[in-house]
C-alpha cells in the first residue's frame, strides 16, 4: 500500500506545475536576481592597490628615509601603493585623468595633492600623517639624544600591538551570503505548499478528493504519512537542485561541511512541509485563503532574515531576539551562516533543536486536527 | 439487511437536516431517495458513510455498526458522490488505477478491475486523457469508474447525472441497472423523479430531513387521490364550459391556462372518454390529447403541496 500511495502522490505533485514552480523554478529565478545585484558586494570590500604618483624632485631624492619606507609599502604580495615616480606636470595630468589617485610632493613639510575625496585618497593622506609625525619625533628625540638612536629605531620596529584578531573560522567574510542564506530558507518553508496540500487532499471537509479517501479502507493518518513522505521527497530534491545551482552555477560558498549543510536543508524541508499542514489543517477558510497566508509567513519570516535587506537582520537579533528564534527563516539561515563561519557546533546546535522544535509542535497540532474521524458538516 | 439505519437525527445548529430518519436497504435492490436539494439525501448518505457526526441514531451496513475506522465494511463499499472526485493530474486509467489500488492489493486483480471499470463506463478511448480534457459526462463516469472498479457489494451514488447530457445520463442508468444485475446493492439520491422511478425498485421520497413516503413506485403512487390526467390543447374555452366540465363525475380538478385544459381523475377512474364527448358535443377546437398515470411528482405535491422541482 505504501509503494501505491507513494507513487501515485509522486505523480501527482510532480505534475502539479504550479507548485514546482514556487517550490522550484522561483526560487531559481530569484537566487539568479539575487546573483545579478549582489555580485559587486564581495568585490567593494575587497582592499584594491592605490595608485599614487611621487614626484621625482631633488627633495624626495635627498629623502632617502622616505624612499626606504615608500618602496616597502610598494612591494610584495600585500603592497598598498603602485608607485610611479614622475615630474609634477605630468603627475597633475595623470590626477586629472584619474590614472592616479593623488601625489606626494617630498619637501620639507610633505604634500600630497588628491582633486577628490574618497577611501584612497584618505589612506594616502593618513600615511603621510603617520609618516611625518614618526618621522619628526624621531628627529626630535635624536637630536635632543643621539644615544638613544639604536633604541628608538629598534622601538619603532618593533612596534607592538595590544590588541590581537582572532579568527573564528577560515572563512571569507561575505556579506552577501546573508542574502543566499535566507533565500535558501525561504524555498525550505515553499515547502509549505507541499504541506497544504496534502491536508487539503485527504480531509473530506476540504475537498471532494478527501472525501472519497475517507471512504477507502485505508488508514487515515497512514495514507496522510505515505503521501506527505512523497511531498518530503520532492520538496528535498528541489532543494538539492537549488543548492547545486547556487553552488555551482553561482559559485555561492557553503564552506566545508557540506554534510551538515545538506542535514539543515533537510529539517528545513521538514519544517515547511509541518508549516503548510498545520496552517491547512487549523486555519479556516478557502486553499487561496490559506496559501496566501503560507506566502505572506514565509515572505515576512524572509525580510525579518534580511533577504530584502541585510541589516534588517542585525536590528532584529539586536532588538527583538524573540522574534529571531520563533522566525524558522531566521533560524534556518542562521544554521547556513552558523555552519559558515564558525568552528564550533553550539550555535547550529542550538538551530537545529529550535527548528526540530517547530516541527514537532506544527506536526503534533496537525495530528490532533487530522485525527478527528468524523466531521461535523462537509 | 444490507443498511439498516433507525433513527438518524442530523443538526446544525437550530436546523434539523435529517430527522428521526429510518431506512432498511435489503440485499439485490435499487434503493432511491428522492427529495428536493436541501431535503437531507446528501446529509444522510454521509451519516450512514460515517463521514458526519450524527446525534441520534444507530447505522448498520452488513450487518455491522457503521464506524470511520471499520474498514472490514469498507472494503465492500463503493461511494459516488455529487461532486467530482478525481485528482486532475492524473489520467483516466491512472485515477481508476489509484482509487482502485486502494482496496485491491492484488496487481493482476487490480489490473482486471481497472481494465473492466474503463470498459463498463465507455472510456477506452479516454484512458491518456487527464480529467480537464473530458467533457461534463465522461467526467462523471470517470467520477463512477472511479468508485465501482473494486467491485464493491454496496454502491452509493449521490446524484450521479447532475450537469450530464442526456447520453452520458442514459448510459449511466443503464450502467446501474446493470452492476445492480451483478449483484451490487445501490442507493441511488436523485431529485429527477424520471430517474428514480426509471430505475429503483424502491423509493424513499424525503422532504425538509423527514420521510413523507416509502414504497415501490406503484405503491407510492396507490397513496394518492389521483388517478389519470388528461391534456387537452384546446382553443377557447369558456369559464361556463369549465364549470360544466367539472360536474362530471370522478373528477378530481380542473384548470384551463395557455390553451391547455388539464383534467385529473380520482383515483382508479377514466374519464377520458367523457371528456372527449364533451369537446365534441360543445364544438370546442381542439390539438393534441394525451393522457398519463400520476408521477412521483404528484405523489410529492400531493403530500407536501409543493412541486418536486421547486
Amino acid at each position: 500500500m505504501f509503494i501505491h500511495i507513494f507513487r501515485y502522490r509522486l505523480l501527482t505533485l510532480l505534475r502539479d506545475r504550479t507548485l514546482i514552480f514556487w517550490t522550484m523554478i522561483f526560487p531559481v529565478i530569484l537566487a539568479t536576481l539575487f546573483n545579478l545585484t549582489l555580485r559587486n558586494i564581495g568585490e567593494n570590500e575587497k582592499f584594491n592597490i592605490i595608485d599614487i604618483a611621487i614626484v621625482d624632485d631633488a627633495g624626495y631624492q635627498e629623502n632617502t628615509q622616505f624612499q626606504q619606507t615608500i618602496k616597502e609599502l610598494s612591494e610584495g604580495e600585500e603592497a598598498m601603493f603602485n608607485l610611479i615616480l614622475i615630474d609634477e606636470d605630468t603627475s597633475k595630468d595623470k590626477l586629472l585623468t584619474g590614472d592616479i589617485a593623488g601625489y606626494i610632493l617630498v619637501d620639507d613639510t610633505m604634500k600630497v595633492v588628491i582633486n577628490q575625496s574618497g577611501i584612497n585618497q584618505s589612506i594616502i593622506k593618513i600615511f603621510l600623517d603617520q609618516y611625518s609625525q614618526t618621522s619628526s619625533a624621531i628627529t626630535n628625540i635624536i637630536m635632543e639624544n643621539p644615544s638613544a638612536m639604536s633604541d628608538v629605531l629598534s622601538e619603532v620596529d618593533s612596534r607592538e600591538v595590544f590588541s590581537k584578531e582572532v579568527s573564528v573560522s577560515d572563512a571569507k567574510p561575505d556579506s552577501s551570503l546573508t542574502y543566499f542564506y535566507s533565500l535558501i530558507a525561504m524555498a525550505c518553508l515553499y515547502g509549505s505548499f507541499f504541506g497544504l496540500r496534502e491536508v487539503t487532499d485527504i480531509q473530506a471537509n476540504l475537498s471532494n478528493q478527501g472525501a472519497r479517501l475517507n471512504m477507502a479502507p485505508v488508514h487515515k493518518l497512514k495514507s496522510f504519512l505515505y503521501r506527505s513522505m512523497a511531498s518530503l521527497s520532492i520538496q528535498f530534491v528541489e532543494m538539492l537542485i537549488l543548492m547545486a545551482y547556487l553552488r555551482f552555477g553561482l559559485g555561492i560558498d557553503f564552506g566545508s561541511k557540506i554534510g551538515l549543510v545538506i542535514l539543515t536543508v533537510f529539517v528545513g524541508s521538514i519544517v515547511g512541509i509541518a508549516m503548510g499542514a498545520f496552517i491547512g489543517a487549523i486555519v479556516k477558510g478557502n486553499e487561496n485563503s490559506k496559501v496566501g497566508i503560507c506566502i505572506g509567513a514565509t515572505m515576512t519570516g524572509s525580510f525579518l532574515a534580511g533577504m530584502m535587506v541585510g541589516d534588517i537582520k542585525y536590528l532584529v537579533d539586536k532588538n527583538l531576539p524573540i522574534v529571531s528564534l520563533l522566525n524558522p527563516v531566521n533560524v534556518l539561515s542562521d544554521s547556513f551562516y552558523a555552519l559558515y563561519y564558525y568552528d564550533n557546533y553550539d550555535r547550529y546546535i542550538l538551530n537545529i533543536m529550535i527548528l526540530i522544535g517547530f516541527s514537532v509542535v506544527f506536526c503534533f497540532i496537525t495530528y490532533l486536527i487530522l485525527r478527528r474521524k468524523k466531521y461535523a458538516s462537509i | 439487511m444490507i443498511v439498516n439505519v433507525n433513527n438518524l437525527v442530523k443538526r446544525y445548529g437550530d436546523l434539523t437536516a435529517v430527522d428521526h430518519l429510518s431506512l432498511h436497504v435489503k440485499e439485490g435492490e435499487i434503493f432511491g431517495l428522492l427529495g428536493p436539494n436541501g431535503s437531507g439525501k446528501t446529509t444522510t448518505i454521509n451519516c450512514i458513510l460515517s463521514l458526519l457526526k450524527h446525534d441520534k441514531g444507530m447505522i448498520e451496513i452488513f450487518d455491522k455498526k457503521m464506524a470511520p475506522d471499520a474498514y472490514d465494511i469498507k472494503k465492500d463499499i463503493g461511494v459516488i458522490m455529487q461532486n467530482v472526485a478525481v485528482f486532475d493530474e492524473l489520467t483516466v486509467r491512472e485515477n481508476i488505477d489509484y482509487f482502485c489500488g486502494l482496496y485491491i492489493e492484488d496487481k493482476a486483480t487490480k489490473k482486471k478491475l481497472v481494465e473492466e471499470a474503463i470498459d463498463f463506463v465507455g472510456l477506452k478511448d479516454f484512458v491518456k486523457f487527464y480529467p480537464k480534457k473530458l467533457s461534463g459526462g465522461l467526467l462523471r463516469r470517470l467520477n463512477i469508474a472511479c468508485g465501482i472498479a473494486h467491485k464493491p457489494k454496496l454502491i452509493i451514488l449521490d446524484e450521479p447525472t447532475v450537469a450530464v447530457d442526456p447520453q452520458s445520463r442514459n448510459k449511466i442508468l443503464e450502467g446501474i441497472v446493470e452492476l445492480n444485475r451483478q449483484g451490487a446493492t445501490i442507493i441511488y439520491t436523485s431529485h429527477y423523479m424520471e430517474e428514480v422511478e426509471q430505475i429503483c425498485s424502491r423509493i424513499m421520497i424525503l422532504d425538509h430531513g423527514k420521510i413523507i413516503a416509502e414504497g415501490t413506485k406503484e405503491e407510492l403512487k396507490n397513496m394518492i387521490s389521483l388517478g389519470e390526467k388528461i391534456t387537452v390543447e384546446a382553443y377557447g374555452i369558456t369559464d361556463k364550459q369549465i364549470s360544466e366540465i367539472k360536474v362530471i363525475p370522478n373528477l378530481h380538478s380542473v384548470t384551463y391556462s395557455d390553451n391547455n385544459l388539464v383534467v385529473k381523475s380520482n383515483k382508479g377512474k377514466n374519464n377520458l372518454e367523457n371528456i372527449l364527448d364533451y369537446i365534441r358535443k360543445n364544438a370546442i377546437n381542439f390539438g393534441r390529447i394525451y393522457s398519463e398515470m400520476p408521477t412521483l411528482n404528484d405523489v410529492f405535491l400531493e403530500i407536501t403541496g409543493t412541486e418536486l422541482r421547486d
